[in-house]
């Protein structure tokens, strides 16, 4: 999914590269908000078996 | 007046949207915390979701044309705004992936278990990105067109059940138990919340609002509380307590049990399908509003271009917050009904208290405006 996911974001970079460029903001946040996406999917594909924050949160409990 | 949403259109999104919740999370928490009283926990509901609504109404009064965060920029300024609408963020992306996992999850226990999840969020994901390119009116119109047909269904479910109810799994109830079907009503008033969606469009329904629009507000509280205890009543009856409280999705073994005068069987597809149609509109609707809050957080005019990461962060976050449908109860339970309550009820009760203080110098304001 990841390189769906990749793909599709550089399509849209390509895509909106009006509305992105129009001011450096919008660029700024699309650019965080996928670099923020994409880490995650990476980690996720590294080590799938990552305690989940369900997880964390009952052993804190406990 | 040609308004973009009504308080009528908004009265059936918050039924709608909350309709998933009430049927998969709502029995089988108050079972667990209530026991056999846990069904009139709904009723107890009342005292916070009836307050909560005029607050909406209050707000919507005393602000016209202003959104939830133009209303909070008038009290406390900008800065704590903006602080306070980056919380509601955070919360938004929480609940949305909530809703994603819970609906993945819904399809595996019954009617899928052998695909896998990421399929289904996909599927998800394509079909809400179609929802928000046609615009909110199209999302606000389908829950409109749908809520009645299924309100429908409901109302014939319940009358088919009605031979299947156990008085033994309702009664005798114990005053012992009030306050744990006190305290159980949170789960009731965590979904009762949702009517907060009011605030967040609330500079689409135009200045001049009329009584009768108000009171489309009311009616969807008390329907949400009607059907609230309807489904927590049938549940308990027919399945009992014990079970309820160790099913992942209680109503749909009980409505497995019902049938149409031994004519219609397998009611339990539909009720897969209604729930799988209100997170659909509940993803989107929360997809909006995480926009509207990025809009605001980042004075953006346009946000269709962050579709997509949001789209990957959410996907993610999904394997992020629990991976078995256990996990997910749990968090439901502790972490999410908490939030809802905090965001739900907490900030729009101090913004109402602060309107209620203030209400003389933004009086004064709003005459120097205009």
């Amino acid at each position: 999914m990841i390189y769906v996911f990749g793909f599709t974001i550089i399509y849209t970079l390509i895509r909106q590269k009006d509305k992105l460029l129009r001011s450096k903001k919008n660029l700024i946040i699309y650019l965080l908000l996928s670099m923020i996406g994409i880490a995650m999917g990476i980690v996720y594909l590294i080590n799938p078996y990552l305690p989940s924050i369900s997880q964390v949160i009952e052993q804190y409990m406990e | 007046m040609n308004r973009e949403v009504t308080l009528r259109q908004i009265t059936f999104m918050y039924l709608f949207i909350s309709i998933s919740t009430l049927l998969r999370q709502v029995p089988q928490a108050l079972a667990m915390e209530a026991g056999r009283s846990g069904y009139l926990s709904p009723i107890i509901s009342i005292v916070a979701t009836v307050p909560l609504t005029a607050i909406v109404i209050f707000l919507i009064k005393s602000f016209p044309g202003l959104n939830f965060y133009e209303i909070m920029v008038q009290l406390i300024g900008t800065f704590l705004s903006k602080i306070i609408i980056l919380f509601y963020l955070l919360w938004l992306l929480l609940v949305t992936t909530a809703k994603v996992t819970a609906y993945s999850l819904t399809l595996e226990f019954t009617l899928m278990p052998r695909t896998r999840s990421d399929f289904f969020m996909t599927v998800m994901i394509v079909l809400v990105f179609y929802a928000l390119l046609r615009g909110i009116k199209t999302i606000f119109r389908f829950s409109e067109l749908t809520l009645g047909t299924i309100l429908i269904l409901f109302a014939i479910l319940f009358v088919c059940a009605v031979s299947r109810l156990r008085t033994d799994y309702l009664l005798p109830i114990s005053t012992v138990n009030l306050s744990r079907t006190i305290m159980a009503s949170k789960h009731v008033v965590a979904v009762g919340g949702n009517i907060i969606i009011a605030l967040f469009f609330a500079d689409k329904f135009g200045i001049a609002i009329t009584k009768s629009q108000f009171h489309k507000l009311w009616f969807g509280s008390l329907i949400f509380t009607g059907l609230a205890f309807v489904i927590t009543f049938f549940t308990f009856g027919i399945s009992g307590t014990s079970l309820t409280a160790n099913l992942p999705f209680p109503f749909y073994i009980t409505v497995k049990s019902i049938s149409f005068f031994n004519i219609f069987e397998r009611f339990e597809v539909l009720i897969t399908l209604i729930c799988i149609l209100s997170d659909y509109i509940a993803i989107a609707i929360f997809a909006v509003l995480l926009f509207r809050c990025l809009g605001w957080l980042f004075h953006l005019d346009q946000c269709e271009y962050l579709c997509i990461p949001m789209a990957v962060i959410i996907f993610y976050l999904t394997y992020y917050i629990s991976s078995t449908q256990f996990e997910f109860n749990f968090l439901y339970r502790v972490l999410i009904v908490n939030l809802n309550l905090i965001f739900e009820y907490a900030i729009p009760f101090f913004i109402a208290f602060l309107c209620l203080i203030m209400r003389k110098k933004i009086k004064s304001n709003i005459n120097k405006q205009y």
